[in-house]
């Protein structure tokens, strides 16, 4: 199959960045298909970012947030994300999960939020940060999963780790998981789930 | 379990859990499922990607399956998937293009404004002939309307030969005599050449689906058949993609994808319409539908 994977993140498109003023306005109308091709026009171009975020926090039309979302995706740059993050608190499902996907494509730039995502107050978003740790690298993924294990006190946070840990974790991680299934043995399902990710790494032949 | 290797090299020792790993890894990108009653055929292609790959390990063969190396994900989606194409394959969206959506399509059109259909990836032409041979086997409307067929896609290869329009018997398997009588030109060798005059009746095009500007000037179709391709793209491209084509139909549009797919995964921006034949995703006519 010889489609060719998505554009590079960041990379601007100069056709819309020339027409950048009046999709800006754009991103303001009252008809939400005119929002959503400023939307679409504004992706992939860095200075749109804060008519971006503003849009996102007022725009009600959940077509109109997905462009959005994806714009800031396209740019793909530090100030994006930090627009991107706060949505992974949202109590919209559909926005979580908009935001953790876009963020999923942006593994580099995400790196450095990690270790507050992972110590979020919020459960939720710690559960959401070990997806975003999938898309790491083994190594770094086992390392952050691994050090997640040893202090997390909330089993399902620990249990969506073990799930990640399961496909792409490596014998370093062996250790961690242990060790929580020990400190959670009274939570039945965890070390099961545990059980399954020791053999699977351990397999690894 | 030490699978045997496809290309007579070292077998490489695979594990269950090493199995449940990838599949369950294939499930996440493309959502088909492989449980164990395929364990012959999962391991059959885990054997033959790793040898080709040139993998030591299974961890190695994962490691470049993970980071997309050389493009891996395709090739092993394209291993766990029958991609051979040939006419009329996945019929029954066809039987609904012309059971249903043209129909509907037809409340929206001025008189005389034309039918526009985009076959995207064409690959060698297979869909959009098909697309072309159902209509005027199939639809009693076909001569009343002016109905225009895009067939595009990324490899120029393939282009040139759906352009020549030249296949051999297996690709007309699905097709009865009668009508590859009607369509073909038999030029010996167990080849067959689609008619000129349908041959001519078709737009091909060179065009990325993940290229924005190029995406950007193809607009205001009524159907597009996009089908066993944004299986192959992660989750962030998809949304992209399912953005631009979106962009490329006209309010009230339809899209098919290919069975394993399904728009609900890639992205909410459209409805979902079941029809008796088939499942197809519709452009709402104006997104104040969901203000």
């Amino acid at each position: 199959m010889p489609f060719i994977k998505r554009e590079t993140a960041g990379q601007a498109d100069a056709a819309t960045a020339a027409a950048e003023a009046p999709q800006l306005a754009a991103l303001q109308d009252f008809d939400p298909d005119v929002r959503w091709s400023a939307a679409r026009k504004l992706g992939g171009v860095a200075a749109a970012v804060p008519a971006l975020a503003h849009a996102l926090k007022v725009e009600q039309n959940p077509r109109v947030r997905e462009a959005v979302m994806t714009a800031l995706m396209r740019v793909g740059d530090e100030a994006s994300v930090r627009v991107l993050l706060p949505y992974l608190h949202s109590q919209d499902a559909a926005q979580r999960s908009a935001a953790i996907e876009a963020l999923q494509a942006l593994p580099e730039v995400v790196s450095p939020f990690m270790t507050a995502l992972l110590d979020d107050a919020d459960s939720d978003v710690r559960i959401l940060a070990t997806e975003l740790v999938r898309n790491m690298p083994a190594g770094e993924a086992t390392r952050v999963l691994g050090d997640l294990l040893e202090r997390e006190l909330q089993p399902n946070v620990c249990a969506a780790a073990v799930d990640v840990l399961a496909e792409v974790g490596t014998p370093e991680a062996l250790p961690a998981l242990r060790a929580c299934a020990e400190r959670f043995r009274d939570t039945p399902f965890l070390p099961f789930a545990i059980a399954t990710a020791v053999a699977r790494i351990s397999s690894a032949g | 379990m030490a699978p045997p290797d496809a290309q007579g090299g070292r077998a490489v020792h695979v594990t269950h859990e090493d199995v449940r790993r990838l599949c369950e890894f294939i499930y996440r990108r493309t959502g088909m499922l492989f449980d164990d009653s395929k364990r012959y055929y999962i391991d059959r292609r885990i054997a033959e990607r790793i040898a080709a790959t040139g993998s030591e390990s299974f961890q190695a063969y994962f490691a470049a399956l993970r980071s997309d190396a050389r493009q891996e994900i395709e090739h092993l989606v394209n291993a766990f998937t029958v991609n051979e194409t040939y006419f009329y394959r996945e019929e029954h969206q066809l039987r609904c293009m012309t059971s249903h959506l043209l129909d509907d399509l037809l409340l929206r059109k001025q008189s005389g404004e034309s039918l526009r259909i985009w076959s995207i990836p064409c690959s060698t032409g297979e869909e959009p002939y098909s697309i072309a041979i159902w209509l005027m086997e199939n639809w009693s409307e076909v001569d009343r309307h002016n109905i225009e067929i895009v067939a595009s896609d990324i490899d120029t290869r393939a282009m040139k030969a759906a352009a020549e329009g030249i296949y051999g018997a297996r690709a007309l398997m699905r097709l009865s005599p009668s009508l590859v009588d009607r369509y073909f030109v038999r030029l010996g060798d167990g080849q067959f050449q689609i008619d000129p005059g349908l041959r001519e009746s078709i737009q091909f095009t060179h065009v990325n689906l993940v290229d924005l500007r190029q995406m950007a000037t193809y607009r205001d179709f009524d159907i597009i058949f996009c089908r066993n391709v944004l299986i192959y793209f992660d989750d962030a491209s998809r949304r992209i993609a399912a953005e631009s084509l979106f962009d490329c139909l006209q309010p009230g549009g339809y899209i098919c994808l290919g069975h394993s797919e399904t728009m609900s995964r890639i992205s909410p921006l459209f409805d979902v319409r079941r029809f008796p034949d088939a499942i197809v995703y519709q452009r709402p006519e104006t997104l104040h539908d969901r203000s």
